[in-house]
């Protein structure tokens, strides 16, 4: 039996509309940021406003992934390029090493986390040891206090270990604030295995570690992609931290340097935008191709509550 | 009898390295600027650290600034928490339909999410732009507009436009949450309600809400917390101005401390803004989790 | 390793007693079955065996070796769940042989060993494939093909057939008896069935309330029960237990007397316990028939006697009675079961 036709349509209309809502509040911003980072310094300041760029041109990000080779003179700098009549920022050398910064921290923080709350969750979920609610508290715990309010004794702790500008300092605080979230990812979903499996795992002879390996990792893929993916994206979009903690360029991550952009007026828009493009698809990129696995992955504890 | 068996060893060699971490990287920071907090240090007069209790603490109440960044944040952190939970909602019941394209909206969701916050910032305060940028173009296109306007230069509105670009950002995971609330309700709930004759409305009502209760819930408390401590986009938009207008406490704390590089007053603040979070979650979690 | 001693096993979760100093020694290659109303602590006590859980107080022995804190997979004990608990990532093939591989051996050793199990259980045909492309008995086949792959001298099973149907449950029954005469290893099975109980223990172990209540062959537990609680637990329909006093070297309710062979103290307070199926045709006991449920084999009969008691009684389909009919039959009172009200014990 088929519904009657009148609901359907409404239903049909209904959902288109809210549909393109949804894509024009979404995707728009990021469809405009992209359309500028197109355009050349000349058609970017034109009023009213391109929505799409008339002559589209990749001259800006030529420019990011050929800064290095470029030497910025007081000339070049005042009158602009030639080419893509834009104002390249004399910093404009520092974004493909500050990405590399980026994406090394960024790396080292998805695996050391990874390999930090596995063990962790596992222990929290599945053994039933003394101290048990305790650990789960202090580790939660942490997350309460801001990071505006870390913020400050970290500086003075790491300063005083002489470790400001070092990637590895990043790494450890990148550790210390995604820790605490993806252990609470995978314990949803290590308790979400049944525990037969892990009687049955001990059983047929594994210890913790065996179980760990050969029974609770082959069953949680979701759960560790999302905490790759959010430990990942975390270190590559954090801002505060090491924003205090780098102090020198050669130590700095993209976020810092595209701040800097946009606090020097100096620097064309079209640049500014192009630079943040970049700094968005390897984010994107990794949330859009992970997706199932995220959703499933930081969803796991909502359901129970 | 306490034993110290094979599962004790075993989870302690497990926790020991993400205590570790915790530790150092937080733990220890947490009491130390405890400490900071009870003493006068400015960082340009290095050697004078001298212990003051709790006077770090008094200054903050006698400091207009202070009372100015509560209100600030207190109106950034409503509007945040209540529009991105009411959009959340909405997004939720859109993507728990069933239709075709249902799965690419889904995907597109994650983009917001995945967007570093300096780039937002960038972005709306690109949007914003007085001369170049998109929301005076398209006004004055469509006419809703007659002269272009300095969007960010408004006090009255500074506040809502940062909220905006917040909630663009932090929306996505809110709205998963309810789409996984809303996917656990059964399916017999709606049957039931259908053959009891309620409408669209009336199922969203009476079945739909209720069943929203723990997402919500999640959703209220987790916002909550996020909002109060946004910084990044403070920071990139406006830097706390124009005049005032977007001073709230975060912003507060960095000027006090990297700024003015007064750190006792700031860990101070610090606290108060930690204790604040706090009880706030928890009075969100004893008041509402009776009423909704 | 093959006899297990629980030497005041104690189980407790917080004020919760679970297990309350539980005493059992299981004898090399017994099949010992734990039997009891949901709740009892069966799993408990299994699982203590194991490993799983923690022992709160007490020892536990195999054979002269204290193995109250070594840990499950140093215990070399097999296991069979409800929940079959079978490797969902895994083929049937790997599932067997995951025990093996842990310990380390060959893949030849493994290869042949597998096969010589999946044989013994016929699932050869089915060594490929996942779990959950599988049928409840098949599943449960294969965590037994996991459990005797080890050829482990003790077996332990958690209520192994209950989530299997009737039909299904009762080839399982005979095929884990077989493979207890097979493997001549100590089982220690937990069930709530009490037909599974009676045809598969050596001796059942009846637990109520963490504690074990009687410890017997099913013969034992069934024809002297060791109070109200086990005569009522086993049987089918249950045991009709009626209040009353002894008067006259009789068991009496008002206008209801049975002679006893060997009576207890005159004047005592007693409840008398009778098996439905201890009645023969024809006696000096009279009753109306107030439901007649014929089982096709049997019949059941409800009457009401003297006094008020009710009894359930079951006879052959050859007794013909309808409802409202008066019928006699006798009672032997070599049969009856009499416990001390008090206690609850028998006498
Ligand atoms: N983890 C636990 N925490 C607290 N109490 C528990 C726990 N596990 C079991 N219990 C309690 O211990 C008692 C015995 O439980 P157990 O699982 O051994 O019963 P069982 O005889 O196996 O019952 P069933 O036939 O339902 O499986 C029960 O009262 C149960 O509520
Ligand atoms: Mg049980």
């Amino acid at each position: 039996m088929k519904k009657p036709l009148a609901p359907r349509v409404t239903r049909a209309i209904l959902l288109t509309l809210f549909s393109a809502l949804f894509v024009l509040y979404v995707a728009g911003p990021v469809a405009w940021l992209v359309s500028s980072s197109l355009q050349s310094e000349a058609e970017i300041t034109r009023v009213p406003p391109n929505w799409l760029p008339q002559n589209p041109s990749i001259a800006n990000f030529e420019a990011i992934f050929s800064a290095a080779d470029r030497v910025v003179t007081y000339e070049n700098r005042r009158q602009g390029e030639a080419l893509t009549s834009s104002f390249l920022p004399s910093g404009a050398a520092n974004l493909l090493p500050a990405m590399r910064n980026s994406l090394v921290i960024g790396l080292w923080v998805a695996a050391l986390n990874l390999l930090l709350s596995v063990t962790a969750a596992y222990a929290i979920a599945v053994i039933d040891f003394r101290g048990r609610r305790a650990t789960l508290y202090t580790v939660l715990a942490t997350r309460v206090v801001p990071d505006i309010a870390l913020v400050v004794p970290l500086f003075l702790v790491i300063r005083n270990l002489g470790l400001i500008n070092s990637l590895g300092a990043l790494v450890v605080t990148y550790l210390a604030i995604t820790v605490p979230f993806t252990i609470f990812i995978l314990i949803s979903y290590f308790e979400g295995i049944p525990r037969d499996l892990y009687r049955a795992a001990r059983i047929d002879g594994c210890g913790h570690g065996r179980a760990l390996w050969h029974v609770y990792l082959p069953l949680s893929l979701p759960a560790l992609v999302a905490s790759l993916t959010f430990a990942f994206l975390t270190s590559w979009n954090e801002f505060v931290f090491a924003l205090v903690l780098t102090q020198n360029v050669a130590a700095q991550t993209l976020p810092i340097i595209i701040s800097g952009f946009i606090m020097d007026f100096t620097t064309s828009f079209s640049f500014v935008n192009a630079a943040g493009v970049i700094a968005i698809i390897p984010p994107v990129l990794m949330a859009v191709v992970f997706q199932r696995y995220i959703v499933s992955g930081l969803t796991a504890g909502a359901v129970k509550g | 009898m306490t034993r110290f068996g094979y599962d004790e060893r075993s989870a302690a060699l497990l926790v020991f390295p993400v205590l570790a971490v915790l530790l150092v990287v937080a733990a220890f920071p947490i009491i130390y600027s405890f400490w900071v907090s009870l003493h006068d240090i400015v960082l340009t007069r290095p050697l004078r650290r001298p212990f003051v209790g709790f006077d770090n603490y008094l200054r903050i109440f006698d400091d207009a600034r202070f009372w100015t960044a509560v209100a600030r944040t207190t109106v950034y952190t409503l509007v945040c928490v209540a529009v991105t939970t009411f959009l959340a909602v909405l997004v939720a019941l859109l993507l728990n339909e069933v239709f075709p394209g249902q799965r690419l909206l889904s995907a597109l969701l994650l983009v917001p999410w995945a967007t570093p916050s300096v780039v937002n910032g960038l972005m709306w305060k690109w949007i914003y732009d007085p001369t170049y940028g998109l929301l005076n173009g398209l006004l004055v296109q469509v006419g809703l507009l007659e002269r272009y306007r300095v969007w960010l230069g408004d006090p009255d509105i500074t506040l809502l436009l940062i909220a905006n670009a917040a909630i663009w950002k932090q929306m996505p995971l809110a709205a998963l949450l309810m789409i996984v609330t809303m996917k656990a309700i059964p399916e017999d709930l709606y049957r039931a309600a259908r053959v009891d004759g309620a409408n669209i409305w009336q199922r969203f009502v009476h079945v739909t809400l209720p069943a929203l209760r723990p997402g919500l819930m999640l959703v209220l408390v987790y916002e909550t917390m996020i909002s109060i401590r946004h910084f990044d986009l403070f920071l990139i938009m406006t830097q706390g101005g124009p005049g005032d207008a977007s001073f709230t406490l975060s912003w507060l704390i960095y000027v006090e401390t990297f700024r003015s590089l007064r750190f006792g007053t700031g860990a101070a603040m610090s606290y108060v803004l930690a204790i604040t979070t706090f009880a706030l979650s928890w009075a969100v979690i004893r008041f509402l989790g009776k009423r909704i | 390793m093959a006899r297990i001693t629980c030497a005041a096993l104690t189980k407790s979760y917080g004020a919760v007693l679970a297990v309350d100093a539980l005493e059992l020694s299981i004898g090399h290659g017994e099949f010992m079955v734990l039997l009891g109303p949901s709740g009892c602590g069966k799993t408990t006590t299994l699982n203590m065996i194991a490993g799983l859980e923690e022992i709160s107080a007490g020892r536990l022995l195999f054979d002269e070796t204290e193995v109250t804190w070594t840990p499950p997979h140093k215990r070399e004990v097999a296991m069979v769940f409800q929940s079959y608990a079978l490797y969902p990532n895994k083929t049937v093939r790997e599932n067997i042989a995951f025990p093996l591989r842990l310990r380390g051996q060959s893949a030849s050793e493994i290869e042949r060993a597998v096969g010589a199990a999946a044989e013994q259980l016929e699932i050869t045909h089915l060594l490929g494939r996942r779990p959950n492309e599988l049928s409840g008995g098949q599943r449960q086949r294969v965590a037994l093909g996991r459990a005797i792959v080890r050829k482990p001298s003790v077996f332990l099973m958690d209520e192994p057939l209950s989530n299997l149907d009737a039909t299904l449950r009762l080839s399982m029954r005979g095929l884990i008896k077989r493979l207890h005469q097979e493997l001549k290893a100590t089982f220690v099975y937990v069930t709530h069935d009490q037909a599974e109980a009676m045809t598969l223990a050596d001796r059942i172990a009846v637990m109520k309330g963490g504690l074990i209540q009687q410890l017997d062959t099913p013969e034992g537990i069934y024809e002297r029960p060791a109070n109200i609680f086990v005569a009522g637990f086993l049987g089918s329909p249950p045991i009709n237990l009626v209040e009353g006093v002894i008067a006259g070297g009789a068991f009496t309710r008002g206008d209801f007397r049975l002679a006893l062979t060997n009576p207890p103290q005159e004047g005592r307070a007693v409840v008398l316990g009778l098996r439905p199926e201890d009645v023969s045709a024809g006696g000096d006991v009279t009753a109306r028939v107030e439901l007649v449920s014929p089982l096709g084999s049997e019949t059941h009969l409800d009457v009401l006697a003297e006094g008020g008691v009710a009894l359930t009684l079951r006879v052959p389909k050859e007794w013909r009675a309808a409802p409202g009919d008066r019928l006699s039959f006798g009672i032997d009172p070599a049969r009856l079961h009499i416990f001390d009200k008090a206690s609850e014990t028998r006498l």
